[in-house]
């Protein structure tokens, strides 16, 4: 009896035993393969994602170190006391914010893009002007009709549309910036514009001196309260 | 005859965790990419982390010096009626170019990823990105909205938008991702009735079939734009 119970006894440590190692075996796998399932989603995520992230970064901070150097003028300015000197920047100020609002006529360097097609949509004028606005644009018009944004592009049954006014192609697309950056773009867009079984034509040209006429007209708030 | 039983004991367990790390090192093999490549994804990944930190520190700084410009034009424009003129030009300006917050009327609008399709050629199509926010920013100035921001970005004149797979990218700012917030002030029924047409936002409205991305809104009488904390670069620009 006492060796049946002896026996038993040491089946049950042998269950144990083999229990526990197996327990073992699993944890270190369930261990590892999650170690290798974290660092396989790392890798397996798009590193051209995160070099276009920094490259983009990068390009921001510079612009913004640049606005603080140019704010921080400003305050200089500003904190000498004259009245002058208050006009001064003002002025600039003001001069500068209806140059991005589209407010006043504008010039300098830029490229001037043509795109003669047929059947390009409203969405694809949206999609050229975006393009270019991501290229530095610091002031677009299309056909002399002066674009922001804000400004409505849209598609209608006489085709698209600009602040209402029907802009037929060809679509001459005049932009100020840094002619480098924007020839870049433009360069990129009209070769991807050319793939496209639409388009006849699409060209550009850096030009030294870009002259922007066209304005639009300031709309006051309705419904917006400012600070 | 009691350490017979010992020792076999231990073979046994000792084969069974030998079985064990063997299936581990099989499935490390497999799984595991190579050490060069994950830590060259890391340090891509530190990169993005610390040029996203001081890009933020550079935009609460402007925030900080554009409120202390403002104090001190102020100032002096108590001083004379020739600079509060000016002050009150420049005001309207800056509040147009989204320089200012604002609040009024208007919709707020929400994005949210889809689910995967298994199409592997449209996989990317379940992810809001960075041409639906220009779609709907576009529809929004279009019907109505006088100011937009997008997950507390203001929109400006100058905005461009641009991004990569998922990562939405509003001029100097860093990737946002879904899901995104849209916030308009303006004509809110106008808005609506935009956002209810089922003929608009025809590329979100067809994605939302196909992988259930996620488009709803709502209207309030009284919602809140932050104001631009970027640059707004007019550099290469002169009057006539």
């Amino acid at each position: 009896m006492s060796g049946r119970f002896r026996g038993r006894a040491a089946s049950g440590r042998a269950i144990s035993v083999w229990l526990i190692a197996l327990l073992v075996a699993l944890v270190a796998t369930v261990q590892i393969r999650s170690q290798a399932e974290v660092e396989k989603s790392f890798a397996g995520a798009d590193t051209a994602s995160l070099a276009f992230l920094i490259d983009n970064l990068h390009r921001a901070n510079d612009s913004l170190q640049a606005e603080i150097a140019d704010l921080t003028q400003k305050q200089a300015k500003l904190q000498s006391g004259s009245d002058n000197a208050a006009d001064q920047v003002l002025a600039d100020e003001a001069n500068r914010l209806r140059a991005a609002e589209g407010l006043v006529p504008v010039h300098g360097p830029g490229v001037v893009v043509v795109v003669n097609a047929v059947g390009l949509q409203a969405i694809d004028l949206q999609d050229l002007l975006n393009n270019l606005a991501v290229g530095g644009a610091e002031a677009i018009a299309v056909n002399d009709r002066r674009v922001v944004v804000g400004v409505p592009i849209e598609q209608t049954s006489g085709g698209v549309t600009i602040g209402g006014a029907t802009v037929p192609p060809p679509w001459t697309i005049s932009v100020i910036g840094d002619a480098n950056r924007l020839a870049q773009a433009a360069d990129l867009m009209t070769q991807q514009m050319r793939t496209d079984r639409r388009v006849r034509q699409a060209t550009y040209r850096v030009e030294a001196d870009v002259v922007i006429r066209a304005v639009v007209s300031a709309r006051p708030f309705v419904y917006g309260v400012g600070p | 005859m009691h350490s017979r039983r010992v020792v076999s004991i231990f073979v046994v367990a000792a084969v069974a965790l030998a079985t064990g790390f063997l299936v581990a090192g099989q499935v490390k093999v497999q799984l595991l990419t190579p050490t060069n490549q994950v830590a060259r994804y890391q340090a891509l990944v530190r990169s993005v982390q610390e040029l996203a930190a001081s890009n933020a520190d550079s935009r609460a700084k402007i925030a900080s010096l554009r409120s202390q410009i403002d104090a001190l034009e102020a100032a002096a424009a108590q001083r004379s009626a020739a600079t509060q003129a000016l002050q009150n030009q420049v005001a309207e300006l800056r509040a147009h170019a989204g320089l200012t917050t604002l609040h009024g009327p208007g919709v707020e609008v929400d994005l949210a990823d889809g689910v995967p399709g298994t199409d592997s050629n449209a996989e990317a199509g379940y992810r809001v990105n960075f041409k639906d926010v220009q779609d709907l920013v576009n529809l929004l100035f279009a019907k109505g909205a006088e100011g937009i921001a997008a997950n507390g970005r203001r929109i400006t004149p100058l905005s461009a938008f641009s991004g990569s797979g998922g990562e939405v990218i509003i001029d100097q700012g860093p990737a946002i991702t879904s899901p995104l917030k849209l916030v308009a002030v303006g004509d809110r029924n106008r808005m609506e009735a935009a956002l209810n047409d089922p003929g608009g936002l025809p590329d979100i409205r067809a994605r939302e079939v196909q992988f259930q991305l996620q488009i709803s809104f709502i209207g309030g009488p009284d919602l809140v734009l932050p104001a631009y904390d970027s640059s707004l670069d007019t550099r290469h620009v002169g009057t006539l």
